[in-house]
């Protein structure tokens, strides 16, 4: 199996923290994975979106033109990325912060109001940690065993954030139902 | 073998770095390597070794110079225009015979250029930059695991020689992450004791020094070093194969444009064409023997680089007219993707005639 995913947004929405959590949970699934990130000069506010491979076997494009799954958490890397959607891939947009607008019929688009649910949560830094949530679902087959071993390795210093997260990522995977 | 661990390049080669023993680090922030000199800023302030970020580059590896006299395990870190900076010292360093590990993650030229990955430092390293005749071990990893295993490969070779190592890796793989695993070091301890200056209490007095007023002294100086290059161009010459036994295509990459030229072998396989890959893993010395062997069974050799075709030139001293040399080259940017690779790819089988026939 291989699989390609982008996740972008702005610095500071935790794009580069979550990316590596999901590579880390391929790592410990057994797959050959890599995580390219592409970030700007800028710290806060500028865009940053990374690039993930996961594979059964040595991965030799770790960039690629198009890619499976998208997640946007912000208008721009809505706009942005749009296109980089493989065709038949999918979409997931922060409708937070994007307005929902469908200009291509090829490809799924799931639009979830991500800020608002993890203001709801009562921390607005788990907005990635739902789009996790919705991204596993698609995917599939990802323990759950993995999922809060790489929440553990990756808040290792910040132990008092694992737990909000992972109900976060839990409320993310419920998000869409069975056959929808 | 230890549990394996999601890192990126640079922090990768930052680890093994400590694990070879490096006790002194040099360096000045500059992307895409900073990640290095930040990583190392804090473990080696911690292990109480030498960590300094320097005024500049040319401080930096100067340094690094007088902490390898006194048999230090030394490395410093850069990236392209900065490296630029350091060559007077890498001619220097070269023949006071110190062992230094500079590790150039590459960005794009020239001049000051951009933040985004390149591979058009292969000539500054592998020929030089600085004056005099002299000798550069290049090493130059595709995947963050190898970035480990070369920058093992750097400590010792430097010191097993007494001379500088490049490990020359593109701005694309300092920054991605892989999964990766530390073997033990396995290369042996080489013991520099009878060259180093750590003051001369009991034993007769030494000088490291490249300033030569005899022309005699130097010229012998100069071809023992020479000497030196021949041992290291037969003995250390390292390069992997894909696919080559059956190639009549062979395509020619290093570092991180290699792994798509793998794809892009794959790809032809599929299509029935014999396409296998060369990759120098030391680019000086550059596998020369073994190119020119699998050239003469070939019908075309396509070098890949990101850059205007840099390690062209030894791949045509190499195949010396033994086959078709074609090229695919892109300076900076986002590294060529399959797709691009395949349309250049079809546009030279067609033109060179080499084609489907050969399944």
């Amino acid at each position: 199996m291989n699989k390609s995913l982008l996740i972008s947004g702005a610095g500071g929405q935790g794009i580069v923290s979550i990316s590596t959590i999901i590579a880390n949970i391929f790592m410990l699934s057994g797959k050959f994975v890599s995580l390219c990130p592409c970030y700007g000069a800028e710290m806060r506010g500028g865009a940053v979106n990374c690039e993930i491979n996961m594979s059964d076997s040595e991965i030799l494009c770790p960039q690629n033109d198009e890619v499976d799954f998208v997640v946007a958490l912000n208008q721009t890397s809505f706009d942005k990325f749009i296109n980089k959607v493989k065709e038949n891939g999918t979409i997931i947009v922060n409708s937070s912060l994007a307005k929902i607008n469908k200009t291509r019929d090829d490809i799924k688009y799931i639009f979830a109001p991500l800020t608002q649910e993890a203001l709801k949560l009562g921390n607005i830094k788990t907005t990635n940690s739902i789009a996790l949530g919705i991204l596993s679902k698609l995917l599939g087959n990802l323990s759950i065993d993995n999922v809060k071993k790489a929440y553990e390795k990756i808040l290792k210093d910040k132990k008092e954030l694992i737990q909000k997260n992972i109900e976060a990522y839990l409320l993310g995977y419920n998000y869409i139902q069975e056959g929808n | 073998m230890s549990e394996k661990t999601l890192l990126k390049g640079n922090i990768a080669i930052a680890q093994a770095a400590l694990k070879c023993g490096c006790s002194c680090y040099f360096g000045y922030p500059i992307t895409p390597q900073t990640e290095i000199g930040e990583y190392l800023s804090l473990k080696m302030q911690e292990s109480g070794l030498g960590y300094v970020c320097a005024e500049s580059e040319i401080g930096a590896i100067n340094m690094a110079l007088g902490a390898s006299s006194t048999g230090a395990k030394v490395m410093a870190s850069s990236s392209s225009c900065a490296v630029s900076l350091m060559q007077e010292a890498l001619s220097y360093a070269c023949s006071d015979e110190l062992p230094i590990v500079l590790v150039n993650v590459m960005r794009a030229g020239p001049g000051q250029g951009y933040i985004y990955p390149s591979q058009g430092d292969y000539n500054q390293s592998v020929t030089g930059g600085g004056n005099g005749d002299y000798r550069i071990i290049v090493l130059s990893p595709s995947n963050v695991q190898e970035c480990i295993d070369l920058t093992y490969r750097a400590f010792y070779l430097a010191r097993k020689y007494r001379n500088p190592v490049i490990i020359l890796l593109d701005g694309l793989l300092g920054q991605m992450s892989e999964a990766v695993e530390f073997d033990d070091n396995k290369y042996d301890e080489i013991n520099c004791s009878n060259w180093t200056l750590e003051g001369a209490k009991n034993r007769p007095s030494r000088k490291i020094h490249s300033l030569e007023p005899s022309s005699n002294k130097l010229n012998n100086h100069i071809k023992k070093m020479f000497e030196k290059y021949s041992i290291i161009k037969e003995k250390e010459a390292d390069w992997e194969e894909y696919l080559t036994d059956d190639a009549n295509i062979i395509v020619t990459a290093f570092s991180t444009m290699s792994r798509q030229a793998k794809a892009l072998c794959n790809y032809y396989r599929r299509k029935g064409l014999k396409m296998g890959l060369f990759r120098p893993k030391t680019l000086w010395p550059f596998p020369q023997k073994r190119l020119a062997e699998l050239s003469k069974k070939a019908d075309l050799i396509i070098d890949i680089e990101m850059n205007m075709g840099q390690m062209l030139k030894d791949v045509e001293l190499s195949v010396l007219g033994n086959s078709k040399i074609e090229f695919i080259g892109k300076p900076v940017g986002d590294f060529m993707k399959i797709d691009e690779l395949v349309s250049r790819t079809d546009e030279i089988l067609r033109r060179t005639d080499v084609s489907l026939s050969h399944s």
